[in-house]
């Protein structure tokens, strides 16, 4: 097993290295400097209202000046070289935005991200597993052809829009006002609320971006988890056991949901690496301050160590995501040793 | 040799033939999946859907126009939409007086005006954020553009991105897989290494990377789309030709001498195509969304361009003109939703396990 | 078994989908009255301001942060030398005791400072902690670049007692005596409490960043590093605590050194609480649902929509009034289709500037005809404007040999031989739907008129460097200028063309030129008022802009709020107080 894991961890390598590079080179090649924004005072004030005469001057020294001390002025392989180094010692630099150390705002916001997100796996799962079993018990039934249908509408239902429809018609505005339009919560917040209304605060500013988050997943998973029962359900050792007299309880929930819950296992470590891309649109329109808002604002404002920095940690989460699905699926799948499927 | 033990027996008896029945197999193949997919309702609503979807981009220019089909002037007979395209590829020029004219001001002429007679670009002050009304079937959005237009003309912008995208992903997905799945040993290897760096990849945020540094285009947005959605089809493509290069008739064709590249794209390919026209059509789908996302959130899509996703963009930040918000992304909804059904009823009729089923 | 799942979830929508925000402390009052009764004359002081801020700031160190909301917050925070009078916007002391004295040759400035002063941990202000906020702006190792501009032309500064120093600049100026005036005062025992800059004199300063001193690089590493959370001075509010991305609140100092003193400004709302909601719509439902006091920017869709209904208008009240910008659309006067000066007549004569303030900012603004903002004394206001007539327009094209040659639908002309359509590229920056809107509009009109412009949205960096590369053939932006007197010599003088200035147009005129420098030496104001009246007339006959509208800004403030007035400069929290029947927030201020 150890020497298993080790060959994974040494193939990991050059994905890493593969990732961090793409990540580097789009960011540095892409045109835009980083100094011009500062200059200007940040993103909002540049877009909004235009230059402001004071300040353009001779500032042109001031940006040179300000590249220099971020190493901007060295050529690319150099740059990635230090920034490569940097990274063993866990230094991911500090953000061109405001110059607070980039694995801070990182740690800062990741709790608010893994909420947002562990809530939304969990309800998928509670949600899409009975969903699924139901579907394959009763296959064709009516409620399976609903259910059937209704994974379909779900699917298609663009994000966009419906977190677009949430915000016009639920959250305030001309319409009803069911939930906030925005934020973890609310605006009174003090920590001297009792635990029970500082959960229930929480869990209202949270419950349209979890639905939000997850109605695609569970739409996904229930039917994979059907055609996954579906298939097991069709081998032998199922009628055997079935002719052994065993009832049709034992059955399914003894045997067949172990084996066809192997393949979802898969799912979960895929959605690791999703945690920071899959939130930017719902952290974005309901002002979340998660990883995902980070990530997008990082972006726009050329903040190269930040954007780097999520660009590695996504990359180690995902490699950390897949080892941990095949490792799973060794333990609980027989068929499967030291990663080799038995022929 | 590694075989699927479920498979019934129906598939098996088309791996035994040979490369040239092989071929005309196929032929019977399709219109037997042309068949059965015919049987399900819902995969049929589907498919039209679709192909009413496709006809409206494709005529977008017939259906919503200020330019009327045919008009009458000072005694000449005209037919403007025409002249527009033959004036486009500078094969003729306006005539003066109708230079510029605004066909629906022009004193003396009497016109004959598609369904909807406006374009998607053309501002109207007068009537900004205009709830639906029988002038504006679906609403204005602030600079007065109607919006039924905007959704006529968008079609064609999320539909050519959607085929443009998966086009390039069905190009890159289909030739690395087929390598790594042919060639399979340290070949194998290394592309796979490229499909978990590939996988590893945060796409949305690479995607809103790339879209939000460099100058908005569709080209780009196409591409972008193509280069980080192969994956999965690669991956199909690998493990079919995995199994496939195993079957007898392919090892008895290496053995005969046929090259290599005949093998794969002649023998192999067409049998392995099933997994991937699935992915076709669901990547269509996701395509669309993926640019309807990225419009939203105002990147990619340069400034004239009025597409399905920028009319969300205005509807967010204006939220009592609902109808931006409904009809755009209902839209979407309807096309995503048509694509999935023809996909899911591909692949209930290509999937050789759950035929077993009907 | 799904049945189950859903039972509890609806449930849940139920239980918590109709709650609402509550405040804590005491049960709210009813607001609904604060129109009808008398209000006592004297202020109160209590409650506390919760106000609206678009983005969060991105640090509050005094020197380093160049983003407009910790400008906001630190105004409250932080004191200078001068300051303006609100009504007539002149100079007027703060710290200082007086305007200082300027020298004959207009080099020397000195400033006596208040023997009163204190900061906000009790100390009193002298002439050190201003020296030595001086040597920290022109540290060159202190991340504040874009700050330290402004004081390139300061040489030296020295103290010549406790309380009075002497600023030495290198050539005169006439809003000198301003910059200096606004050098913010921090305590130097709390930035710098080994006092590591103690022995190093301004001189020392000016020298390279490899030349300077160790104990210069150790305080320049620990000044940006370790104070970007934690601002203190000596202004009326006191910095309590920030959660990132979502507020920061500043407590009343109730020991405030200038209480009870006149003329200076006295606080009364016991806490400020700057409330981050970054997309605007969601601040106006927490506007109206209670949880923000003051919005200072309501977009214009909002003001003309979402803010009429009664109930609205019976807790909020409006202001409307000017901000020193205005926008433009920048012509390449390089580029040849623009050169000349009827095609850049022609296009004015071709926007319909007055439907688009009326149609895209809702009527929100006012035509302008010249680059002074338009409430200062020294714009003109008799220049003739340039009505919307197309007519006229094609009139100079067809002066200035364009038409239509092939029948294509553009205009076309012969330029050193080639046959050059009509036709560019006008290019905005992303991130302001009003501009994109008025280039639409722009092209729309054009293109009835066989123009074929078209537009190009870029991301504000890429967009900004084209710009200063002057690689662009027309451009929509806008100034930001401040409500003090104008200088005009950096945007219209022919030698900020070069070395990417901000006469990214490439204007060149040797009258213009003659008169922005004899200005900025003319320390009369009534003289430079006349040299402008000129230099706006020729700019006007030019047109090497086409000047579009300043824009108006609509604030919204809870009407429990008292003293709440226009000024030039905008609204002045500040000045704010609730009478105690109506105080909706209560909390306990601690004197430290």
């Amino acid at each position: 097993m150890a020497a298993y894991l080790l060959q994974r961890m040494l193939l990991m390598v050059p994905t890493f290295i593969g990732i961090t590079l793409i990540g580097f080179l789009i960011m540095r090649l892409a045109p835009g400097d980083p100094a011009e924004l500062r200059a200007a005072g940040g993103l909002g004030a540049a877009a909004g209202a235009g230059i402001s005469v004071e300040k353009r001057g001779a500032v042109d020294e001031a940006m040179a000046q300000w590249r220099a001390q971020y190493g901007l002025d060295k050529p690319l392989h150099v740059q990635y070289a230090v920034w490569m180094r940097n990274l063993f010692t866990l230094s991911f630099g500090e953000s061109f935005k405001d110059s607070q150390s980039v694995w801070g705002k990182i740690t800062e916001r990741l709790p608010v991200t893994v909420k947002l997100n562990v809530w939304s796996i969990l309800v998928v799962y509670l949600v899409a597993i009975p969903l699924g079993i139901y579907s394959a018990t009763h296959p064709n039934s009516f409620a399976d052809q609903v259910s059937t249908l209704t994974a379909f509408i779900l699917f298609a239902v663009p994000l966009v829009w419906a977190a677009t429809m949430a915000v016009v018609f639920i959250c305030g505005g001309d319409f009803y006002y069911l939930f906030p339009p925005g934020g973890l919560e609310s605006l009174d917040f003090s920590d001297d609320w009792s635990v029970w209304k500082k959960i229930k605060d929480h869990t209202w500013h949270l419950f349209l971006p979890v639905v939000l988050l997850s109605y695609d997943g569970f739409a996904g998973l229930s039917r994979y988890m059907r055609a996954s029962m579906l298939e097991v359900l069709r081998q032998d050792y199922v009628q055997v056991a079935r002719a052994k007299g065993l009832a049709e309880q034992v059955v399914v929930y003894k045997h067949v949901l172990r084996n066809s819950l192997i393949p979802q296992v898969t799912i979960l470590a895929s959605i690791l690496p999703g945690l920071i891309g899959g939130s930017i649109i719902i952290e974005t329109i309901f002002s979340i301050p998660g990883l995902g808002q980070l990530g997008y604002e990082s972006v726009l404002a050329r903040d190269y160590p930040t954007v780097m920095a999520l660009f590695t940690v996504s990359a180690v989460l995902t490699l950390i995501g897949i080892l941990i699905s095949d490792i799973l699926l060794s333990l609980v799948d027989p068929r499967i040793v030291f990663g080799r499927r038995l022929q | 040799m590694s075989r699927n033990k479920s498979s019934p027996a129906a598939f098996e008896s088309a791996e035994f033939d040979t490369a040239t029945v092989a071929t005309q197999s196929a032929a019977g193949l399709w219109s037997d999946v042309w068949r059965r997919f015919k049987r399900n309702p819902i995969a049929l609503t589907g498919f039209y859907v679709v192909f009413i979807l496709a006809f409206m981009a494709l005529f977008a220019d017939f259906l919503a126009n200020d330019l009327p089909y045919y008009s009458v002037y000072k005694g000449k007979s005209y037919f403007p939409i025409f002249r527009s395209y033959v004036v486009g590829v500078k094969l003729g020029r306006w005539p003066a007086e109708l230079l510029n004219v605004d066909f629906k001001k022009l004193e003396g002429a009497s016109s004959i005006f598609p369904p909807i007679p406006y374009r998607p670009s053309s501002i109207n002050l007068l009537e900004p954020l205009e709830p639906p009304s029988t002038r504006h079937w679906f609403g204005t959005d602030k600079l007065g553009r109607d919006i039924t237009a905007g959704m006529i003309h968008g079609s064609r912008i999320s539909l050519s991105i959607g085929f443009v995208a998966v086009g390039i992903a069905v190009i890159v997905g289909v030739v690395l897989g087929a390598i790594a799945g042919y060639f399979g040993s340290w070949v194998d290897l290394v592309i796979s290494r490229l499909f978990e760096i590939m996988l590893s990849i945060p796409t949305f945020f690479l995607l809103i990377t790339v879209a939000a540094l460099l100058p908005p285009s569709i080209f780009l947005t196409m591409a972008i789309i193509g280069s980080t959605s192969w994956v999965g089809i690669a991956r199909f493509t690998r493990n079919e030709f995995l199994r496939i290069r195993n079957l007898d008739y392919v090892t008895s064709a290496i053995a005969l001498g046929v090259s290599d590249r005949t093998v794969m794209f002649k023998h192999i390919l067409p049998n392995a195509l099933a997994p991937v026209i699935v992915s076709v059509v669901l990547g269509i789908a996701g395509a669309i969304l993926v640019e309807s996302a990225l419009s939203f959130l105002g990147i990619g899509v340069p400034a004239e361009l009025v597409t399905w996703g920028s009319i969300l963009h205005e509807a967010s930040s204006t939220t009592f003109a609902w109808w931006l918000a409904v009809f755009p992304g209902f839209a979407i909804f309807i096309t995503v939703l048509a694509y999935y059904l023809v996909g899911e009823g591909l692949r209930e009729v290509l999937d050789p396990r759950l035929r077993g089923l009907r | 078994m799904s049945r189950r799942i859903w039972q509890p979830i609806f449930a849940l929508i139920l239980l918590f989908g109709c709650g609402r925000e509550e405040n804590p402390g005491e049960p709210s009052r009813p607001v609904a009255q604060t129109a009808a009764t008398e209000t006592p004359s004297t202020p109160a002081t209590g409650d506390w301001l919760v106000l609206h801020e678009l983005s969060d700031p991105e640090q509050l160190n005094p020197l380093t942060s160049s983003d407009a909301s910790s400008s906001e917050v630190l105004g409250f925070v932080f004191e200078s030398l001068l300051t303006r009078d609100p009504r007539t916007l002149e100079l007027k002391p703060l710290i200082a005791e007086a305007r200082p004295e300027i020298s004959q040759d207009r080099l020397v400035y000195t400033f006596r400072i208040r023997k009163d002063v204190r900061f906000q941990d009790g100390r009193p202000l002298t002439g050190e902690d201003l020296l030595f906020s001086v040597k920290a702006i022109k540290c060159p190792l202190v991340n504040a670049p874009f700050l330290r501009v402004y004081f390139n032309s300061l040489v030296d500064a020295q103290l010549l007692d406790p309380n009075t120093i002497r600023f030495v600049t290198k050539e005169p100026y006439f809003l000198n005596e301003s910059v200096l005036g606004g050098i913010m005062l921090l305590p130097r025992d709390y930035y710098d409490p080994e006092n590591l800059l103690k022995n190093i004199s301004i001189r020392d300063l000016l020298k390279g960043p490899a030349q300077l001193d160790e104990n210069v690089k150790k305080f320049a590493d620990n000044f940006n590093r370790n104070y970007n959370r934690n601002p203190q001075g000596s202004g009326p509010y006191r910095f309590h605590r920030w959660k990132t991305g979502q507020e920061v609140e500043l407590v009343r100092d109730p020991d405030y050194w200038g209480m009870g003193k006149p003329g200076i400004d006295q606080p009364f709302v016991d806490r400020l609480k700057f409330r981050v909601v970054n997309n605007m719509d969601a601040a106006l439902v927490r506007l109206k649902s209670g949880s923000l006091d003051y919005m200072e920017v309501l977009q214009p869709v909002q003001v003309v929509r979402g803010t009429h209904s009664e109930r609205f208008n019976r807790e909020f009240k409006k202001y409307e009034y000017y901000a020193p910008t205005y926008t433009y659309i920048g012509w390449n006067n390089d580029h040849p289709i623009f050169r000349d000066k009827r095609v850049r007549k022609a296009m004015t004569y071709l926007t319909d500037r007055k439907q688009i303030v009326k149609s895209v900012l809702f009527g929100l603004g006012e035509v302008v005809e010249g680059p002074i903002y338009f409430f200062r004394p020294e714009y003109d206001k008799e220049l003739p404007g340039y009505p919307f007539d197309p007519k006229k327009g094609l009139a100079l094209l067809r002066e200035a040999g364009w038409s239509d040659t092939d029948g294509d639908g553009v205009l076309d002309k012969f330029i050193d031989g080639k046959k050059v359509p009509l036709r560019f590229e006008i290019k905005i920056n992303s991130g302001n739907a009003v501009r994109k809107s008025v280039a639409l509009v722009l092209l729309d009109e054009l293109k009835k008129h066989g123009i074929a412009a078209s537009v190009r949205e870029l991301d504000w960096t890429i967009f900004l460097n084209d710009v200063k590369n002057h690689q662009f053939d027309a451009v929509v932006l806008g100034w930001q200028m401040s409500t003090a007197e104008p200088d005009a010599y950096q945007v219209w003088h022919s030698s900020q063309a070069a070395n990417k200035g901000s006469n990214a147009i490439s204007y060149k005129n040797a009258r213009v030129d003659e008169i922005l420098e004899i200005y900025r030496r003319e320390f009369d104001a009534h003289k430079r008022i006349q040299m402008y009246k000129e230099f706006q007339q020729i700019l006007h006959d030019e047109q090497p802009y086409t000047f579009l509208y300043v824009g108006k800004r609509v604030s919204a403030v809870h009407r429990r709020f008292q003293s709440v007035e226009v000024f030039p400069d905008g609204l002045r929290p500040i000045d704010w107080w609730v009478p105690l029947a109506q105080q909706k927030y209560v909390s306990t201020v601690t004197a430290q």
